[in-house]
């Protein structure tokens, strides 16, 4: 019995195939899923999800959205998805350190929501070059 | 004898001769209509009589011809990316049917519960954000022009009716319009480049969300052209925020769209030429669903998904923007180029028959230096 992990973004079906387990990184904690999971539906986080496929753990980079997990079938939407083996490691961390000078500088409420929203999807991109 | 009667021969027709050539190459000349077509080149569009000589004329056909060449390239381009534009949309799909599917399901669920979510709060209005979305590039026929038109008639009716407003500009020809405008405020320039992702749409996304949560603007208008056919297209505007928790898309005069239906539009091709077809589909809602269990508040499920909601809208937004202007990129090229043959031809033969004109001249000439030494 195999979970069927769909992960979709606006513009492109990242993942559509089966996979042993997942981990991943809700609003309220990270939540690891195997087969015959009961249904939920929950909010995704900007975080890592950790795919495992034969004893291979795959990692990727989410940037918030929802997940549905239903008879065996796990449905994520989320406005982008990145693989870590497509993260150029140099141009993430630039865009960390660009994030981050970002919120320095942010005045007014608007700024700092959206610089916090900026460096908290950079930060993620990082992690998933940094984690396994 | 015979001699004689040659060269008389000769020698009578001639005045007659000259004159009728005389008279023929001006009744050449005059009748030419010449229009100023779009690419005539930036030499003198009217042929003064005998004093544009041959060679003029041949490398002013001669650029007519690469001028179409060039034009014929571009509608070939703009084609192929119209092909494209229309993958990438059918790419979005599952991604906006599941999107409809899921918050039909929880709507069902919430029922009778309030629903308190930041992006659907409607307030008084008092400052409205538009959204402008342009080209990149020129030639593209009246495309550009229509939406600016546009937003400038929505900017003065907000005007009348004593609203604040705010442009956030996508694309280089509006922000290149609004920058020498600089009495109309504008709070962003971005950019959508050639074809148009999750992450220019989340960029467009970001600012539209921060201004409306921060509660600087409350409302958010989307200004981008529908792509109806291949000749025709429309600038709309509609409401982005606040949205609606059923996720309906509404017009400006308030028309609800249900969020269900869906416009898809194809290129194929009909009888050798190209054309597009809409068809409007209905996302299949499965009246039974597992009932699913929240694992947040559902408040705070739906707080995740209309950010969701909110980027495909702007994604589909821009991504029918580059289709009408591709659409109308195709057609001004393709008029650009049949002018062009058009121009081609009526030069060609101006510059025929003065050769022509102008051999028969040289005989003309050489025959009365022969009668002359007789």
């Amino acid at each position: 019995m195999t979970l069927n992990l769909c992960v979709l973004t606006p513009n492109r079906i990242v993942w559509d195939s089966e996979v042993k387990e997942i981990i991943l990184s809700t609003n309220s904690g990270q939540i690891g899923v195997l087969p015959n999971h009961a249904p939920i539906a929950t909010a995704v986080d900007i975080g890592i999800l950790k795919i495992r496929l034969n004893n291979q753990w795959l990692t990727m980079a989410l940037m918030g959205g929802f997940a549905r997990i239903g008879n065996n079938e796990i449905t994520i939407l989320v406005n982008d998805a990145e693989k870590n083996s497509d993260i150029d490691p140099q141009e993430a961390q630039q865009t960390l350190e660009i994030a981050e000078a970002n919120l320095r500088k942010a005045e007014g409420k608007r700024q700092t929501i959206e610089a916090n929203l900026a460096l908290r999807r950079a930060r993620t991109r990082v992690e998933a070059l940094n984690t396994i | 004898m015979a001699c004689s009667n040659l060269t008389t021969m000769w020698v009578s027709p001639k005045p007659s001769l000259s004159d009728s050539s005389s008279l023929s190459f001006r009744s050449v000349l005059n009748p030419l209509p010449l229009p100023n077509h779009n690419t005539s080149p930036s030499r003198s569009s009217s042929v003064s009589p005998i004093q544009s000589s041959l060679r003029e004329l041949r490398d002013r056909i001669d650029s007519v011809k690469n001028t179409q060449k060039i034009t014929e390239a571009m509608k070939l381009v703009a084609a192929a990316k119209v092909r494209r534009a229309q993958e990438a949309v059918v790419n979005g799909r599952p991604f906006s049917e599941t999107l409809v599917e899921v918050l039909y399901n929880i709507n069902e669920q919430l029922q009778t519960d309030d629903i308190d979510v930041p992006l659907t709060k409607i307030r008084p209005v008092k400052k409205v954000a538009l959204v402008v979305v342009t080209g990149d590039r020129g030639l593209c026929g009246g495309f550009n022009n229509f939406i600016i038109k546009k937003a400038e008639a929505r900017i003065k009716e907000l005007q009348g009716l004593g609203l604040d407003y705010t442009v956030i500009s996508v694309g280089k020809k509006g922000n290149s319009y609004f920058l020498r405008r600089p009495y109309i405020p504008v709070d962003k320039y971005l950019e959508a480049g050639t074809l148009p992702t999750a992450k220019e749409a989340q960029a467009v996304a970001d600012d539209v969300f921060s201004l409306f949560i921060s509660e600087e603007v409350d409302k958010v208008e989307l200004l981008y052209t529908k792509f109806v056919s291949l000749v025709k297209s429309e600038p709309v505007i509609h409401t982005l925020l606040p949205l609606s928790p059923k996720g309906e898309i509404c017009d400006i005069n308030g028309n609800c769209v249900d969020a269900a239906e869906d416009e898809l539009f194809r290129l194929t091709t009909k009888e050798g030429k190209l054309t597009v077809e809409r068809e409007t589909f209905r996302t299949p809602t499965a009246d039974f669903s597992p009932i699913l269990q929240f694992e947040q508040d559902p408040v705070q499920i739906l707080d995740a998904l209309l950010p969701l909601y909110l980027n495909s809208q702007i994604l589909r937004a821009l991504q029918e923007s580059l289709a009408s202007e591709l659409a109308a990129r195709m057609s001004a090229m393709s008029s650009a180029s049949d002018n062009a043959s058009d121009l081609k031809k009526s030069l060609s033969m101006v510059y025929n028959r003065k050769r022509q004109a102008k051999i028969t001249g040289e005989i003309l000439e050489i025959v009365a230096g022969a009668n002359a030494q007789v």
